[in-house]
């Protein structure tokens, strides 16, 4: 063999384990999605067919509540995008800092004082740009808080993150009623200035909201963090393995501290955008915001931890909401149906080792 | 002065008990090796369902009893989720609270088109000691339940070959394995026992204590039996001293605004969702304070996966 045969055969070689390795690489890919797509699909499943049973014993009709729910829930697109604003945000507080190994269930009170600081600094500024930055880092500063106590004092950070929430909600109760109420309607908070909202624009999809944009503006820009700089793979190597971190040397504390760091800035960044851009002035018994943090949890589950997977999930869980408004308005059915079938999609996400038995139970079966 | 010490104690020992009980619970839960974080939705699901039947029956024991089942069957949920399926504990737990809120939320408004709490019912009679004039004890049967389940449990944890088989599963359970020890069926079994127990504090909630059923009836105080079960250290026996602790704080808080507003005279309103805040600031720096020194049973929360 001449050198020149070799060199051509060993470039052929080379170019074909090449090949055959992105192709690996894209098999591999693929399955993952098609497993997670599989999982997303039968948690869903599973969450409305217990809702069918249970509406059924109820006395409803399953399937009359569930056309409604989806007719009405996914029908005005506008509205259907501004109400995912606080909960790509929420989802993201708390699928930062789960991919760093941190379980942040505090995006509530997180996005509680995002909420009331923008509100503040908004009202007394008029300036709608200083008002999300107070957002931001007042949510940052408590979602930090929370990992401190967790990083330097050892306290769990489930248990400290729901006695803040429980803390945050009674104090802001108690401003919002005792202190900056509004003279004129006593049960509501001082309002944003009219020339400080962030407005709308027309879009093919009819009117769209300055504070959706963004928040998905926000959602890339964590993803731009998370998969393209140094800060976002020392999170996720240190959610991923915290030993072979330390040993890359990297520092898992840090990683636990930035985590919660951006997770709660991106709830007090929902907070501010929704008062800014959308409700304007909070109410006093906090029914505007109550909630948004427990159900960003199962966004980001839904989402698989993916900023634009949370994007998408947050529009579902969204349209789920408006629809159960609807649903109530059409049948009486009460719209804590929603909860209940959040609750039972959440469960079922747990359980990923189940789906993957029972994908390896239809290939064996297939095998045979 | 001596009364409102006394008023303070007779308050404390109701607000201590369900604490005493989810946390007992879930220390043989936790000593197994799995964490339930939905000891709130527990509480929730269970005072709710206490609520509906005492109410259409009239009489609380069917309420108590209801409670305690619905305890029962949620442990069994979670421990198949966590146990057999090996799912992600947290996510679970949090998925059951979420699942437990809408749920009671749900039958609540559609049982009795109401958004925030349920009729009267029926209580569970009290024993009162009179201390002084002006000043009784109230103490409710399943208070003194409640102590004596801790201390049996702290036997059978501490001082039975089935309790070191157990808390076997929670240090080693590849050891536990080794040893004979079912790990899998242990830890089920744990789940399910933890969870009726925290089932019992759930429905005195409503039958033992508050005597209806309330949108906000748990407010975090299933959270607080968590750091409740950190605060002793996985022992059952101290589990008493930290419900007492955490209960006084949740006593105070609602004891502190009624003995202002009668000192001073007028009426807070705002004001007094500063005192709410009283049981969280405190639970909170409690657990700051104790936290560095304990031992977390050391195969907590991961599953087991046999090979």
């Amino acid at each position: 063999m001449s050198p020149k045969e070799i060199k051509y055969k060993l470039a052929l070689f080379t170019r074909k384990t090449r090949l055959t390795f992105i192709i690996e690489k894209i098999r591999v890919k693929y399955v993952d999605y098609l497993t997670a797509a599989l999982e997303i699909i039968l948690s869903a499943t599973v969450g409305f067919l217990i809702a069918a049973i249970l509406l059924y014993f109820m006395g409803y009709d399953p399937y009359e509540v569930f056309s409604i729910l989806f007719r009405y829930g996914y029908g005005n697109i506008g509205y259907l995008l501004s109400k995912s604003v606080p909960y790509i945000m929420t989802a993201m507080a708390f699928s930062i800092p789960s991919l760093a190994g941190v379980f942040n269930i505090g995006g509530e009170s997180q996005l509680y004082v995002g909420a009331f600081v923008a509100l503040l600094v908004t009202y007394y500024t008029v300036n709608p740009v200083l008002g999300l930055l107070a957002g931001i880092v007042a949510g940052g500063g408590l979602g930090l808080f929370i990992s401190i106590l967790r990083v330097y004092r050892n306290i769990n950070e489930v248990i400290a993150a729901i006695m803040i929430n429980w803390t945050i909600y009674f104090l802001m109760v108690y401003l919002i009623t005792g202190i900056f109420y509004d003279p004129k309607i006593p049960h509501q908070s001082i309002q944003v200035p009219k020339s400080a909202w962030l407005g709308e624009f027309l879009s093919p999809w009819g009117r769209i909201k300055v504070s959706f944009v963004l928040a998905v503006i926000g959602a890339l820009v964590i993803y731009y963090i998370l998969y393209y700089t140094n800060l976002g793979y020392l999170l996720r190597v240190s959610g991923l393995s915290p030993l072979s971190a330390r040993y890359a040397g990297y520092n898992p504390k840090k990683a636990v501290l930035y985590s919660m760091l951006l997770g709660g800035a991106m709830a007090g960044l929902g907070g501010a955008l929704l008062i800014i851009g959308d409700v304007h002035n909070i109410d006093s018994t906090m029914s505007t915001l109550y909630g948004l943090g427990f159900t960003g949890i199962g966004i980001g589950l839904l989402g698989r931890n993916h900023p634009i997977g949370i994007i998408f999930a947050a529009i579902f869980f969204s349209g789920l909401m408006i629809g159960g408004q609807w649903v109530e308005l059409k049948t009486g059915a009460p719209p804590q149906l929603t909860d209940t079938i959040i609750g039972i999609i959440v469960i079922a996400l747990a359980i990923p080792y189940a789906y993957r038995m029972l994908i390896s139970m239809i290939r064996r079966w297939r095998m045979k | 002065m001596i009364e409102d010490a006394i008023n303070m104690l007779s308050n404390t020992l109701t607000t201590m008990t369900p604490l005493v009980l989810a946390g007992v619970g879930e220390i043989i839960t936790e000593r197994s090796g799995v964490v339930n974080i939905g000891l709130e939705g527990i509480f929730i699901l269970s005072s709710f369902t206490a609520a509906v039947v005492t109410f259409y029956t009239g009489n609380p024991y069917y309420g108590l009893f209801i409670g305690i089942l619905v305890g029962t069957l949620s442990g069994i949920l979670h421990g198949f989720v966590s146990v057999y399926l090996r799912g992600d504990q947290i996510i679970a737990g949090v998925g059951y609270n979420s699942l437990a809120y809408g749920l009671s939320l749900m039958m609540m408004i559609a049982l009795w088109q109401n958004y925030g709490q349920s009729p009267k019912v029926e209580k569970i009679p009290s024993l009162a000691i009179q201390v002084t004039e002006g000043s009784t004890i109230i103490i409710s049967p399943i208070t003194i339940l409640a102590i004596l389940i801790a201390i049996g449990v702290w036997w059978w944890l501490f001082k039975t070959s089935s309790g070191l088989k157990l808390r076997a599963c929670g240090e080693d359970p590849r050891a536990a394995e080794a040893m004979g020890v079912n790990v899998f069926r242990t830890r089920f079994y744990a789940t399910v026992l933890g969870a009726t127990l925290t089932g019992i504090g759930g429905a005195y909630l409503v039958v033992g204590w508050i005597g209806q059923f309330t949108k906000f009836i748990s407010a975090g105080r299933g959270f607080i039996a968590l750091a409740n079960v950190a605060f002793s250290n996985w022992n059952p026996l101290m589990a008493i001293v930290g419900g007492f602790v955490f209960g006084f704080f949740d006593a105070l808080s609602i004891y502190l605004p009624i003995k202002l507003q009668s000192e001073f005279g007028g009426i807070f309103t705002a004001e007094a969702n500063l005192f709410r805040t009283i049981p969280y600031v405190a639970t909170l720096v409690i657990v700051a304070i104790i936290m560095k020194k304990i031992k977390t049973p050391r195969a907590l929360g991961k599953p087991y996966i046999k090979e």
